[in-house]
């Protein structure tokens, strides 16, 4: 009954004329990145942080959601139609979506992915709106030693899961600490590593080291090789899958959705991962393996459903623990924070129409997904041909407008070059910035927490043991650490590195 | 070996978290039962240095490929083109102002960096720098800086 009349409560709050406004500019401009290659959510969330000064924190945030969960619609149909994925959650969707495009089915893989996604996508909100109440309620019993456990085993997890060196990711986790650490003490006011500079008192921006590591930094990859896009020319034709092809993607939809949701719930857990675990599901258990790659439609449907269930899995330890479980979720952190927001366990309670309005914007946003997405697949067409070299240095332009804004200062767009070049040699080099910006937002989090935890057992580290859910964390943390010594796990980590590259 | 770009890579890490360890103990480690503002730090340079020489020991035994061959066969001067691009517009932003600056930037950018037809970059530049100054400035106030066209703009 509760839940009932706080989703009342949140449709009373999404419904009003400025919140589907900016629900529709979120899930539009959504899609619109997750067509275009070479931009993604976390480029365009942080490029519009400072847009949701403007308006109230609901407004701010519906339009940042809107964002990410409209990114894993528009991202599919690249995949299909160019065979470039427009964000990496997509990836996988290249595989049998273009093969099903090149056979003169574009049209059943667009509309079955689109389908697929707004099913994944409701089921994720429901999911959302009965798990986030009696999570919350866990949550409230968590200490410092729980939210540093969890905060060490979710860098480990994304960690594990990120491509190629384990080290190397392990490392870009600790360097994010470091880089979230600069600034002022919290407890004594101390400047750390601010090398004299006042504009660093207050640490180092989230925009300009997003913007830099992944906006810049693209282009600049982009930039030194040559873009081939090959957009389908033949007609699309109709979306609406035909019976068999529902018949075969109905149980791969709902397998995609389950998995996805789980792997979304995990820290370090995400959509690209429940796209290519869905995928690897749905070719282990099919009788026919060996159509997938050649265009089978579950190679499609189980995919698509997946990162949008991991999407909307992924707000739960956001909203219930206040500890955000990838990139896009620590964005959605700053968003909370900018309009003096704090998610976690007590902002049911606190503020009940900006939890129920975001989760009700939700529903509302999946359904303009599936009108942006079904009738206006021919519009998305044309953007897809809009070559590289008109979009880059407008890319451009607007990371540069995007970080000024965010701080009023040329010096954030100084830093933004900066780590636009470290994101870009990081990308020569091996080393991926996922596991930085994770860490970067939750680096004073985490210091926080471990000298709360040291001060309160008189500097005792069994305490982080003592307590069930904080050891618990660390074993799991300890597993993930431990996994490239055992040789059956290293190939399966291997093989997983292997598939996302 | 002196070629190898793991190895660099890991010598990079590895003196920042030497600088790292440093700082930290400049800062005051504290005591384990009241953690001073450099105990974080001392402990992440300790794992960044450690996880970087694990970096250089495997460089050194499985070897990596050369530095050169990062970069072959690629457009590597847009990248520096670009970015040194960039550097003067940040330096040039407050002082000339976002419209002259950005109007330069975007045709520098798709006349001589990656071709568009000559005639279309200015229309593209000029709606583009217009429409995110109006856009900024009128309906999202945020305000840009105006530089030389201060006057004009009021």
């Amino acid at each position: 009954m509760d839940i009932l009349a706080g989703l009342g409560q949140g449709f009373a709050v999404a419904l009003q004329p400025i919140n589907l406004l900016y629900c529709f500019i979120g899930v539009f401009i959504g899609t619109l990145v997750g067509v275009l290659p070479g931009i993604g959510p976390v480029s365009a969330m942080s490029l519009l942080l400072p847009v949701t000064l403007s308006g109230t924190p609901e407004s701010g945030i519906i339009m940042m959601a809107g964002i990410y969960y409209g990114s894993m619609y528009g991202g599919s149909t690249t995949s299909i139609l160019v065979n470039i994925p427009g964000e990496a959650a997509s990836v996988v969707t290249c595989l049998d979506g273009h093969a099903m495009a090149k056979q003169g089915r574009a049209g059943p893989a667009l509309g079955i992915a689109a389908l697929g996604s707004f099913a994944a996508g409701t089921f994720a909100i429901v999911a959302l709106m009965l798990v986030a109440p009696t999570l919350a309620r866990v949550a409230i019993a968590f200490g410092p030693p729980e939210y540093f456990s969890l905060m060490v085993l979710g860098l480990t997890i994304l960690s594990f899961l990120s491509q190629g060196s384990m080290a190397k990711a392990l490392l870009m986790a600790a360097f994010g600490i470091l880089l979230g650490l600069i600034g002022m003490d919290q407890i004594t006011a101390q400047a750390r590593l601010t090398f004299d500079r006042l504009e660093l008192l207050d640490g180092i921006g989230l925009v300009p080291v997003v913007m830099g590591l992944f906006g810049v930094a693209e282009i600049l990859s982009n930039l030194e090789r040559e873009l081939k896009r090959e957009v389908i020319q033949a007609r699309i034709g109709g979306l609406w899958p035909s019976l068999a092809d529902w018949a075969a993607a109905k149980w791969a939809v709902l397998r995609g959705t389950v998995l996805g949701f789980f792997l979304g719930i995990l820290p370090g857990g995400g959509a690209v991962i429940a796209s290519f675990a869905s995928y690897a599901l749905e070719k282990k258990i099919s009788r026919t393996p060996e159509r997938f790659g050649k265009g089978a439609i579950e190679g499609v449907a189980g995919p698509e459903a997946a990162n949008n269930a991991a999407a909307g899995g992924a707000f739960i330890p956001l909203m219930t623990l206040g500890i955000p479980p990838n990139v896009v979720m620590a964005l959605l952190l700053g968003a909370f924070i900018i309009h003096g927001l704090q998610p976690g366990p007590l902002l049911m309670t606190q503020k009940p129409d900006l939890f129920w309005g975001i989760v009700a914007s939700m529903y509302i946003g999946n359904a303009m997904l599936l009108v942006l997405n079904m009738p206006l697949i021919g519009m998305w067409v044309q953007v897809l041909k809009l070559p590289y070299r008109v979009l880059f240095p407008l890319i451009l332009m607007f990371c540069v407008v995007g970080v000024f804004a965010s701080g009023n200062a040329v010096f954030d767009v100084f830093v933004m070059v900066m780590f636009g070049v470290l994101g870009y040699l990081m990308r020569k080099f091996g080393y991926e910035p996922a596991p930085l910006v994770l860490a970067f937002v939750l680096g004073p989090m985490l210091e926080n927490n471990l000298r709360k935890s040291l001060i309160l057992s008189h500097g005792d580290f069994t305490i982080f043991i003592e307590r069930p859910i904080s050891a618990t964390c660390l074993v799991l943390a300890a597993v993930a650490l431990a996994a490239p010594l055992l040789p059956a796990l290293a190939r399966r980590r291997a093989r997983v590195a292997m598939d996302q590259t | 070996m002196i070629r190898n770009s793991e190895l660099w890579g890991g010598l990079f890490w590895l003196a920042i978290g030497a600088f790292v360890v440093w700082a930290g103990r400049e800062m005051g480690l504290g005591r384990l039962h009241e953690p001073g503002p450099g105990f974080a730090f001392f402990w992440i340079g300790l794992l960044m240095s450690a996880l970087s020489l694990g970096i250089v020991g495997q460089a050194l035994v499985s070897g990596g490929p050369p530095l050169s061959s990062l970069w072959a066969g690629t457009r590597w001067g847009k990248v520096l083109v670009v970015t040194g691009l960039l550097l003067i517009y940040g330096v040039g932003f407050e002082a000339i102002g976002f419209i002259p600056c950005t109007l330069a930037l975007l045709l520098v950018l798709m006349w001589f960096v990656d071709p568009v037809d000559w005639w279309l970059a200015p229309i593209i530049a000029v709606a583009a720098t217009f429409g995110v100054w109006a856009a900024m400035t009128k309906w999202l106030k945020i305000q840009l800086p105006a530089g030389i066209m201060a006057g004009i703009l009021g």
